[in-house]
């Protein structure tokens, strides 16, 4: 009977909870699953069933293909920047934690996470600029001529990569810092003991023990790298004509699916295979990352 | 091996001294314990000998080699830490087999001296396991499995067996004392148990607020406290100590205008001295025997004996009686000892005015 009361009790306990949660987070992903099977234009009642076709057209679709191909590097571009950057900047600033201008590294690292997406996207593309931009300028300082960054389709790309990476740097530094600090500092001393060089100690102590971090992190920027949009809009605009032709995106495909050339049904199957590639590739990460000896 | 010589070591963190000119020769092959209570500096002077902290002052030397200014991995010891520090992520061999590798130790070699280690601790079937997968007291044995593949000039233990239960700690102390007895190799080992410090050591070094206050045997220390501090803190029930006042003629201590305890010692000045007994070297007496009369306040029957305390004005006397006794909490008993357990402090300084025999 009392079990019974408990159970009762719990439920309607988290029942608001599991309300909104369902509502804000569960019927969006439903009706995106939904819509993917169906044509709809926005405007009209009617959304026939579609059934595959959505996908079906998809995969036929160059612009779409080429959008997947471009996140695809963008976000594995992003991660593997980011995660060894983070790593070492990380380990640079928790090993020297003594110095006065720990704060300082720290806060510089982690400005670029929360300065607004666009002016950062704005000041990056003034630096990439071809004309007017401080890294030409530098390169020929030095002799090497410089390059139309954002209108060459590669180096488009490499720009959204170095862009992205040092928006996410920040994030992930500070992440890692607090995985460093949470190390058991005894571990190190018996490395030193044992007779581990510092970039010994970081290679077999500090990597494999931040493996967890690791994992949350190489999630989290996996996704985000997926999820680029802004950054590509931005520093892109300009030579892509009818926006996003020369570095499309993933998400920017969607959006003009859906708000220019009205095809909601379309862009939801975009999102499903969006969703379905970062579940895949989590799943994988959690299975490439878990620690054996932890179990 | 080697021995080990410190010698008139400092060390500050800022303005506060923690090691204040300490001095300590561990003979070679010898088992030295360095005891005392916490934040004495016994830890600190040890990860001094280890390397891993700066030393301000003097020089420690191992093997006639002042090893101030050698690296943590050349002065050719190893530790084993109060929380272990195995690698978590590395089985236990790898765990082993970790310093022998970056030396670049050949494998064959590496999987001898692992398989030896292994085999003198008792963990040759836990060799693929990982840490966590291990008792605490598998933990240790693997930590010290660590040290010993290295086979060091010098061992130093950081309260290694603090972290364990009462029963698996007087296993593992004496398993320490046998690898030690079969290696022979130098040992400095810190703990704040003097149980662990007198079953173990050759010499006993107490220490107190950075310095050292008696090194010797421990029954030197136990018979022969150079001070109150040594003597209550060697032994277990502490000894209790007494305010007093000698007469300075007969051997007779007297509390309170009564003379109640004798000493064996000759020749001490008359003036207020501190009266060290050991709870058990006291016993009832009766009425006419020289003694002091205690009130009891709990009685701790163990089978063996009696641990009594009782309270001796506003101080609380704890004896160790052999016997049963049939007293009850609130019974007077009177307790006295033999003139030779009787040890004597001055006063003022509380160091010990002489041997009581």
């Amino acid at each position: 009977m009392l079990r019974t009361k408990k159970w009762r009790f719990a439920i309607l306990a988290i029942l608001p909870t599991l309300a909104i949660f369902a509502w804000v987070r569960m019927f969006p992903i439903w009706e995106t699953l939904r819509l993917s099977l169906h044509r709809w234009d926005i405007l009209s009642r009617d959304k026939p069933f579609i059934g595959l076709e959505n996908f079906r057209e998809l995969f036929q679709d160059q612009l779409f293909l080429n959008a997947l191909v471009n996140t695809t590097i963008i976000a594995f571009g992003v991660l593997f920047v980011t995660i060894p950057a983070a790593l070492v900047i990380a380990a640079l600033i928790y090993h020297r934690t003594r110095s006065r201008f720990a704060g300082f590294y720290e806060t510089t690292v982690f400005i670029p996470h929360i300065v607004s997406l666009v002016p950062a996207a704005m000041a990056w593309k003034w630096i990439f600029d071809a004309n007017l931009g401080p890294l030409n300028a530098v390169l020929e300082f030095f002799g090497i001529p410089g390059q139309a960054w954002l209108f060459d389709p590669v180096l488009s790309v490499i720009c959204i990569i170095i862009l992205c990476s040092w928006q996410a740097l920040g994030y992930a530094v500070l992440i890692y810092l607090v995985g460093f600090k949470n190390l058991p500092h005894t571990l190190f001393e018996a490395a030193k003991l044992d007779g581990a060089s510092g970039i010994q100690r970081f290679f077999f102590i500090s990597v494999p023990l931040l493996r967890p971090i690791t994992l949350y992190v190489s999630v989290v920027t996996l996704i985000s790298g997926f999820n680029v949009y802004a950054q590509a809009f931005v520093l892109a605009s300009d030579s892509q004509g009818a926006p996003g032709r020369l570095v499309r995106v993933l998400v920017l495909d969607m959006l003009e699916n859906a708000f220019r050339n009205y095809r909601v049904g379309y862009a939801a199957s975009e999102a499903v295979i969006l969703l379905c590639i970062v579940l895949v590739l989590t799943l994988v990460q959690f299975g490439l990352l878990r620690e054996k000896w932890n179990r | 091996m080697a021995d080990v010589q410190i010698r008139d070591v400092h060390k500050a963190y800022g303005e506060v001294e923690t090691i204040k000119g300490v001095s300590v020769d561990a003979p070679d092959g010898q088992f030295v314990v360095l005891v005392g209570p916490s934040g004495c500096g016994k830890s600190t002077l040890l990860r001094m000998i280890a390397g891993l902290e700066e030393i301000d002052r003097g020089t420690i030397s191992i093997g006639g080699r002042v090893i101030n200014q050698v690296e943590p991995k050349n002065r050719d010891i190893a530790m084993v830490f109060q929380n272990y520090a195995l690698y978590p992520h590395m089985t236990v061999a790898v765990n082993m087999a970790f310093s022998l590798r970056l030396a670049r130790t050949p494998k064959a070699e590496i999987a001898r001296r692992v398989a030896e280690a292994a085999r003198i601790l008792g963990l040759t079937e836990y060799l693929e396991r990982y840490p966590k997968q291990l008792s605490g007291g598998q933990r240790q044995r693997v930590a010290m499995g660590r040290a010993i593949v290295r086979n060091p000039q010098v061992y130093l233990f950081d309260e290694p067996l603090s972290n364990l239960d009462a029963k698996l700690r007087v296993q593992m102390r004496a398993e320490l004392k046998d690898i030690h007895a079969r290696l022979k190799t130098t040992t400095l080992y810190v703990t704040h148990d003097q149980i662990e410090a007198m079953t173990m050591a050759n010499t006993i070094v107490v220490m107190r607020d950075g310095i050292i206050e008696q090194a010797g045997a421990p029954l030197e220390l136990y018979d022969h406290p150079a001070n109150t501090f040594v003597g209550s803190f060697i032994g277990s029930p502490a000894m209790n100590l007494i305010e007093g006042h000698c007469d300075g003629q007969n051997g007779a201590i007297k509390l309170d205008g009564e003379a109640v305890l004798r000493h064996g010692v000759h020749g001490v000045p008359a003036g207020p001295v501190i009266c060290g007994i050991r709870p058990e070297h006291l016993a009832i007496v009766d009425a006419e025997s020289d003694g002091i009369d205690v009130v009891v306040t709990t009685l701790e029957p163990t089978g063996s004996d009696t641990l009594v305390q009782a309270r001796l004005g506003d101080q609380i006397i704890a004896a160790q009686l052999r016997e049963r006794i049939t007293a009850q909490p609130g019974d007077t008993i009177r307790l006295g000892s033999a003139p030779e357990n009787t040890h004597l402090f001055d006063a003022k300084s509380e160091r010990r005015i002489a041997a009581s025999d």
